[in-house]
């Protein structure tokens, strides 16, 4: 027995050294840009078949069907491998392309995020299927000569990384959260219908403007918190997955909130106290804001952290928009105008662009510019 | 108008990235977009084991069974993914104090395939320091991993405590192909010969001895004798290192036409292009043209990687030097390999890279490395 081993072994030694060698290489190339980051990264689908099984009907070959089919698997099992410190990835476009050795799945990325430095990359690609595995890393910047990057797999449990990228990360998602109030027109819009009749109180007669500062504040602070607790709520939902609705139920839903807003300004509509509205309407945001979310590459190590950075980014943003616009609106309360222009003009205003978004989203044509 | 201008906008996002990059656009959801390697046996099976693996990856027999069955398939196909694949499976294990005695022989095993030769040499001394019984292959691979070194001494040693272990065969010819490397050629073909006087061995090992014994007689530059003995080992049983090897004889022999047609048919591995290139290159033929470009483009290809030329150095220094004739580049590359890697075969092409620069200093320095080992092998003799 032992010399049938020694010889198995024998032979296996023998015949080592001379073969040859292209192993596993997964290629990426970043562009680091003065106001936005770009990736595009190409990995053999031979590795992803490994790693995920794309063969569904093991003949060995993978037919288009296969790889689409498979393709959303590929794309959550690459994008919590790769991470560029504070700047989050969203896929932009895909493609398929064929090198000397095989076809490759190619993915196109941006981020927002504005470098400094040179990018630090964590990656952990197929740590798990091929140790030899590597990403060949061509990053370029502005004004500086390209430099190729050789990428080991790392080990990517929270142990062996977060203490290097934890803090670069973080900033990373607040921030990204922030931008995504600021920039969400649709959420800002339903913020301020919710805003507009904030410094003043609804009498039997109609709008009356309040005396104190107090007396909006505590209003505005009720109608803020049932927003951020239920989009908390539906955010942390349909980020971890538990609950899932299609962008082209919620999309549509987000709208229409904000012409029932609106129009509530204008007609009281609603038996209930607008702290209750608000926080029926604010779980429909909560599903809106995770849409976005699930386009970021969170990477699974920190996706807890990553979705309190959010979702801290996402509340500061509205703390930003709900101070300044309060503000601003206790200061124009007592203009003879501050009624009919105001609440009256901008909840039609308001209406007018929930109503076109809602037919946008529905109808899925373009009309308003944003 | 869409998918056109979209597929152009990809052509060009390619061709901007690399050259060897052609995009594809499917129409059909029957195309077939890439074929997978072979396999051993069925693709459903191999599956299974790497479910069962992922459920339990820290079970010896498993990571076994399955670290030995990609090694199987980077033998046969020549793939080093697969020895890649192949330690995956090991990786579970933190490190090699908390390794089973097999698994890291294992581990040792693919080390040295990977051309890691001083890992592969630490985890056996390690795996050896255990307490318990005698381990034959460890010895062994301890032994080969030395001499691929040219650390003939440590070899010798490792081959005695092979004879110690209980496998004489083997310590036999562990002994006598370090004699061989060493010039004590009359010796050690009376070694091989001895044992290849059993006619009860398996045909594996009488093909293994006598492929030893014909390196010998190549190195001893005996070529008529290499090729009787080179053609037995072939008989007996093919496999893939004696088919290069004998492949390598061919073309030092100048007969290309020979060397074409016994690889004609061989999985074009890296190493089997490399030589249908030259030895299509020595031959003048007009289909070595198309080998030539592949293979450089598989060399552009691999040299990706930073240290793909320490690691594709052997190759990549015969093919600069014998299709591009660039001396002094196959200089640096058969250097770089030697530094690692001391198999005849890599001290031939330095030898042959420092002839070919012309540079008295290369040639001294080749010189001295292949003293310092002690190798005598005629072919390099007359070089230097």
């Amino acid at each position: 027995m032992i010399r049938r081993c020694v010889l198995a072994l024998a032979l296996l030694v023998f015949g080592a050294a001379a073969q040859a060698h292209k192993a596993s290489d997964a290629y990426l190339q970043i562009d680091v840009g003065d106001k936005a980051l770009a990736v595009r990264w190409d990995i053999a689908l031979r590795d992803l078949d490994a790693a995920l099984g794309l063969d569904a009907n093991d003949d060995g070959q993978l037919s288009w069907a296969e790889v689409k089919t498979a393709w959303p698997r590929i794309q959550g099992y690459a994008l919590p491998r790769l991470s560029i410190a504070g700047c989050p990835l969203r896929v932009s476009s895909t493609a398929l392309e064929r090198r000397n050795d095989g076809a490759y799945a190619v993915m196109f990325m941006a981020s927002d995020c504005v470098l400094t430095q040179a990018p630090v990359i964590t990656y952990s690609l197929l740590r798990e299927v091929d140790t030899t595995h590597r990403g060949i890393a061509k990053v370029s910047r502005a004004g500086r000569p390209m430099t190729l990057t050789m990428l080991t797999p790392v080990d990517a449990n929270p142990a062996a990384s977060t203490a290097g990228a934890a803090t670069p990360e973080a900033t990373g998602f607040i921030r990204e959260g922030m931008l995504h109030i600021l920039t969400g027109y649709d959420h800002v819009l339903f913020l301020l219908c919710l805003l507009l009749p904030s410094v003043m109180r609804r009498t039997p007669e109609g709008w009356r403007s309040v005396d104190k500062l107090s007396q909006a504040v505590w209003p505005v602070v009720g109608i803020v918190s049932a927003f951020t607790v239920a989009h908390s709520i539906t955010l942390a939902l349909a980020a971890t997955k538990l609950v899932a609705l299609s962008p082209g139920f919620i999309e549509p839903a987000i709208a229409v909130t904000i012409i029932l807003a609106a129009l509530d300004n204008v007609w009281p509509i609603f038996s209930v106290r607008r702290v209750v509205v608000t926080f029926c309407f604010g779980l429909i945001h909560g599903f809106g804001f995770a849409g976005v979310l699930a386009e970021l590459n969170l990477p699974t190590w920190a996706f807890a952290a990553a979705l309190l950075q959010f979702n801290v980014g996402l509340e500061l943003g509205q703390l930003l928009i709900v101070v300044s616009v309060t503000a601003l609106l206790f200061l124009l309360r007592h203009r003879p105008r501050y009624r009919g222009l105001v609440i009256r003009g901008g909840s039609l205003a308001a209406m007018l662009v929930g109503a076109l978004w809602l037919i946008e989203r529905t109808a899925n044509v373009s009309i308003l510019p944003m | 108008m869409r998918t056109p201008a979209f597929a152009l906008a990809v052509a060009l996002a390619a061709a901007a990235l690399s050259a060897h990059a052609v995009p594809i656009v499917p129409t059909r959801d029957d195309e077939v977009i890439d074929v997978l390697p072979a396999v051993n046996g069925s693709r459903a099976e191999e599956r299974r084991l790497r479910r069962q693996l992922a459920e339990a990856p820290r079970d010896p027999a498993l990571a076994l069974a399955a670290a030995q069955r990609y090694l199987d398939q980077a033998h046969a196909l020549g793939d080093p993914r697969f020895a890649g694949m192949a330690m995956a499976a090991l990786e579970p294990w933190p490190d090699d104090a908390a390794m089973p005695d097999a698994v890291l022989l294992m581990c040792a095993t693919l080390q040295q395939y990977l051309h890691e030769f001083d890992a592969s040499a630490a985890s056996l001394q390690r795996l050896l320091a255990r307490p318990g019984e005698q381990r034959p292959q460890a010895w062994l691979l301890l032994a080969t991993v030395r001499r691929v070194q040219g650390r003939y001494a440590e070899s010798d040693a490792a081959c005695r405590q092979l004879a110690h272990a209980g496998a004489a065969l083997h310590a036999t010819a562990c002994v006598a192909e370090n004699a061989a490397l060493r010039g004590d050629v009359a010796r050690a073909r009376a070694a091989f010969n001895a044992l290849l006087a059993d006619r009860a061995l398996p045909a594996a090992t009488q093909a293994w001895l006598r492929t030893s014994l014909a390196e010998l007689e190549q190195r001893a530059g005996d070529a008529s004798a290499a090729d009787v003995a080179y053609r037995a080992a072939l008989r007996l049983a093919p496999d893939a290192y004696a088919t290069l090897a004998y492949a390598d004889f061919l073309i030092e022999q100048k007969r290309p036409a020979q060397a074409l047609a016994l690889l004609k048919g061989q999985t074009r591995s890296d190493a089997v292009l490399l030589r249908l290139a030259i030895a299509g290159t020595q031959a003048g033929i007009a289909s070595a043209a198309a080998d030539v470009a592949e293979m450089r483009e598989r060399i552009a290809l691999a040299n990706e990687r930073p240290d793909a030329k320490v690691f594709h150095g052997r190759e990549q220094a015969m093919f600069v030097l014998a299709v591009e004739h660039d001396a002094k580049r196959a200089w640096e590359l058969a250097r770089g390999n030697a530094a690692r890697q001391r198999e005849p075969l890599d001290l031939l092409m330095l030898a042959q890279a420092a002839r070919a620069s012309g540079e008295p200093a290369a040639v001294q320095e080749a010189t001295r490395v292949v003293h310092k080992m002690g190798l005598r092998d005629r072919r390099i003799e007359v070089l230097l």
